[in-house]
């Protein structure tokens, strides 16, 4: 029994083949807010914050300088992975206009003391104590690193340990005119 | 007026005063249960974002926990159900929702399945009816040629019949 020609065979290929590139552009195609933050260009949540030593951070103070916010948990194996590069840049950077600020996430207050002992917390860090400010974030893992310009806006997120090439690299971007972005 | 109508109209004054109380408890009671209702209706449609395939609602997750707290913390502050979304939205972004808003391209992924289906089953439809035309061509064709070949036997089996009488 023959049902389709030979046209009719290609013809429903055809069809069934454009559904299935239509379906998967529409599922892939247009993924840019999934591999980036919907907050970058646009201002970063304020939040205020009491730090490991007992002062007060609200980030909307810090602005007229470049923040590199960086959200931590002390069980995180790529935090420790990270954090002497964090250190060391920090070390080159407190001098030119640039803030670090640990925000510890999930975690134990002693849990995150011993880690800053051992680990180093030269920059202020302080624990999120509503664990809200990661949910305003959008952070869905730890670590995860946003680079706040002087304006006080998002330039960029970072997922992952960083090294000190990286913290340069966003760095120097964040410091620069957003106007110059290409 | 008579001590039985004082003592009805009191008694009427009562039964409305216990059935406002009553319809105000109630409406207290649905309107709580309905907080509890709207978080538990959000945390289904956001995706926990540490999670494979699991909603925040299903998820048992610190994050899942933390969203589930902030969802009801701004429905309890007033926040409507689409504010709420929209919270999450400017954090995560549209892949935070359970399913993708039918907008832009997104109604493709609406639109597509039911296109297949219709599709799918024009073609079903079209393949048995025209089986059902090809079976019942051959049908019409045996009914023609099958009496003739009985014929031919049988005229043959009385053939050979009447010869062995003979």
């Amino acid at each position: 029994m023959k049902i389709l020609g030979n046209s009719g065979k290609i013809v429903v290929l055809i069809i069934i083949l454009s559904l299935i590139i239509l379906m998967g552009y529409a599922l892939f195609g247009n993924r840019d807010a999934v591999k980036t933050s919907p907050l970058i260009g646009k201002r970063a949540p304020d939040f205020t914050l009491r730090t490991f030593d007992g002062h007060e951070l609200k980030l909307s103070d810090l602005e007229g300088k470049t923040v590199l916010l960086n959200f931590w948990a002390s069980w995180c194996m790529p935090c420790r992975q990270e954090a002497g590069a964090l250190e060391n840049s920090w070390q080159r950077y407190k001098d030119k206009d640039v803030v670090f600020v640990g925000v510890n996430v999930w975690d134990d207050n002693s849990n995150a003391q011993r880690y800053l002992v051992q680990f180093g917390g030269a920059y202020p860090h302080a624990l999120d104590p509503n664990e809200e400010i990661q949910v305003d974030y959008g952070v869905g893992g730890v670590p995860e690193t946003f680079f706040i310009d002087s304006s006080g806006n998002v330039r960029d997120k970072f997922t992952g340990p960083l090294t000190e090439q990286i913290i340069d690299y966003f760095v120097l971007k964040a410091k620069q005119p957003q106007e110059n972005e290409s | 007026m008579n001590n039985h109508l004082i003592k009805m109209r009191i008694l009427y004054l009562l039964f409305v005063v216990i059935a406002l109380y009553g319809v105000q408890s109630l409406s207290l009671a649905q309107e709580e249960k309905s907080i509890d209702d709207q978080t538990k209706e959000l945390s289904y449609l956001l995706m926990c974002p540490v999670c494979q395939g699991q909603s925040v609602g299903e998820s048992n997750s610190n994050l899942a926990h933390d969203m589930r707290d902030i969802i009801r913390k701004q429905l309890e502050a007033g926040k409507s159900k689409d504010e709420v979304l929209a919270y999450f939205i400017s954090s995560y972004g549209e892949s935070i929702l359970a399913s993708p808003p039918p907008k832009g391209l997104n109604w493709l992924l609406w639109l597509l399945p039911g296109v297949g289906i219709i599709l799918g089953g024009i073609g079903i439809t079209l393949f048995l009816f025209k089986a059902q035309k090809e079976d019942k061509k051959e049908d019409s064709h045996k009914v023609d040629t099958q009496p003739k070949i009985d014929n031919k036997y049988m005229k043959r089996i009385e053939e050979e019949l009447e010869d062995s009488d003979s």
